[in-house]
């Protein structure tokens, strides 16, 4: 049975949800695209660094902290009846192939391409394996929630609730 | 004085690498090797300061550079410097928010009781300094039970994806000086040597990649009196950053992925206004990749101190920008301290062609006060 994409995912998520499933997954379901769709690239997919840059917080000055993986990529899918939609990526990842797929991916959930049925199931399994993710992140954050009393200011010295 | 090169000795050089592997898989027929898995996970913490010093948010080959050095922490961060060194940089991000950090600890000694509330979050602040040798003969199975039940026992709990920062909290009470717009492009260490009087973003910066070690040193001589911080934590807070970029196409912000980071705001002695405004507070900031809450921490007391030295000129060594930052990089370091080890053998032999020229000008010296002596 076909998945159906959910209805929370937007294109702002595409990335990061298929960054949670694995990468073979996703090159995958874009080479089932590309078969469908004539892939060219507008940019050669690059691998590389970005320069991240952060804003302090105290004084509001921007610094560099270091740099981070990106890659990116940019194509164009030609239809069976000849029009084009673009797609591009940028991911903090090694693989410029797996940007690319990413790419086609983002095109083709874009304009809703015939084909594109083939990526739900990978941003549904992405997006739920990042929610349990935050659940695992808010779990450390209830479970160490401290309310330290002032010794001497409260009759029960030993609680901590 | 000049260095003069040596050649040769390439034989034994690939012998000392051999050696090198052979001690590394030393455990033999029973041995296992490491995985990166295994060291990311695991050594979480000596990975947090890999990626920090190496200037690379790279947990993955931080843990493989952890495992190549065998746990040299010098060498490994050496070894992502040089990866990075390698690599094409495809484009530079706006400036990221922090307050956008998804938080597993976030703690204030400033107050009891901050907006959202203080998680401690995983920390060995509270925790006895004692061996759990429990550990030693830990099983497979016992170790794999422990992150499930954690989970299963917990329960869900409802709590927001962001929280408000404390220092925002004391902003707004009056008692930091107020936000100022700055659009400075920020210095790159990596392209630009760092030539003195230099902006703050450059010091940031240098103290986001620093050994951890050496500015901890540093901070602490400013702790123990070399300097008057008297810092007081507002917020440390511990986190996944989302990497924001604009799509392509779009335009629209898209999550690229997340950083791990580190990020303290000390809050130091208030000072009167110059312009005539009402007294503050005054801050230092301190934020790196990975989990590294010391060198946050030191980070931001010497970007208390370096602050005050930029503007009125150092007085102790930790406000000196010259004297801290040339001295906490660690590759920096590393690599002068190491390059003692090379062959030296011109040089030394210029100094023992000195030493014994001195040494007969003090002997006929000598015997010319005893000849006149004798006289």
């Amino acid at each position: 049975m076909n998945q159906t994409l959910n209805k929370t995912s937007q294109r702002s998520q595409w990335p990061r949800q298929l960054m949670a499933v694995p990468a073979a997954e996703v090159i995958a379901a874009a080479a089932t695209l590309a078969s469908q769709h004539r892939v060219e690239d507008v940019t050669l997919p690059q691998a590389g660094l970005a320069l991240m840059q952060l804003r302090d917080s105290a004084l509001n000055e921007a610094y560099y902290p270091g740099e981070i993986p990106l890659a990116s990529a940019r194509v164009i899918l030609t239809s069976a009846d000849g029009t084009q939609h673009e797609g591009a990526a940028q991911v903090m990842h090694d693989s410029a192939t797996f940007a690319r797929a990413v790419a086609v991916i983002d095109a083709a959930l874009a304009a809703n391409l015939p084909g594109s049925e083939v990526v739900a199931p990978l941003l549904n399994r992405g997006a739920a394996l990042l929610a349990q993710q935050s659940v695992t992140r808010k779990k450390m954050l209830a479970r160490t929630r401290v309310d330290f009393a002032l010794l001497g200011t409260t009759d029960e010295e030993d609680g901590d609730e | 004085m000049g260095y003069v090169a040596i050649k040769g000795g390439g034989q034994a050089i690939q012998g000392a690498e051999e050696v090198l592997e052979a001690l590394r898989t030393a455990e033999g027929e029973h041995g296992t090797p490491l995985t990166m898995q295994a060291i990311e996970n695991q050594l979480r913490l000596l990975t947090s300061r890999i990626v920090s010093e190496g200037g690379l948010y790279h947990p993955q080959l931080a843990a493989l550079a952890i495992k190549q050095s065998q746990g040299d922490t010098l060498e490994a961060a050496f070894a992502l410097r040089a990866y990075r060194s390698t690599k094409p940089r495809l484009l530079e991000t706006s400036a990221q928010d922090t307050g956008s950090m998804r938080l597993i600890r976030r703690i204030s000694s400033a107050f009891k009781d901050i907006p959202g509330g203080q998680m401690l979050g995983p920390t060995y602040d509270y925790a006895l300094r004692l061996m759990r040798l429990d550990l030693a003969n830990e099983s497979a199975e016992t170790f794999r039970a422990v992150a499930r039940e954690f989970l299963a026992e917990t329960p869900e709990p409802n709590l927001p994806d962001t929280f408000p920062k404390v220092v925002e909290a004391l902003r707004a009470e009056g008692l930091l000086p107020p936000v100022e717009n700055h659009t400075e492009t920020p210095f790159d260490i990596t392209r630009e040597p760092l030539i003195f009087p230099v902006p703050r973003s450059a010091a940031l910066a240098t103290m986001a990649r620093a050994e951890t070690g050496s500015i901890l040193a540093l901070a602490y001589s400013n702790m123990r009196g070399y300097g008057d911080v008297h810092p007081t934590v507002a917020e440390l807070r511990v986190g996944y950053l989302p990497v924001m970029l604009p799509h392509p196409i779009t335009g629209e912000p898209v999550e690229v992925g997340e950083v791990l980071m580190t990020e303290c705001e000390v809050v130091a002695m208030y000072e009167d206004d110059d312009s005539k405004g009402a007294p503050t507070f005054t801050l230092g900031y301190g934020a790196c990749f990975g989990h590294n809450e010391v060198k946050a921490i030191a980070m931001a007391i010497l970007d208390r101190a370096l602050q005050k030295g930029m503007r009125d000129g150092p007085s102790n060594p930790s406000e000196d920008p010259e004297f801290v930052l040339l001295h906490i990089d660690g590759v920096d370091s590393m690599g002068f301290a190491s390059h003692y080890k090379m062959p030296h053998y011109v040089t030394f032999q210029s100094d023992m062609d000195r030493l014994r020229t001195t040494q007969k000008k003090h002997e006929s010296v000598k015997q010319q006060d005893v000849n006149e002596g004798v006289q």
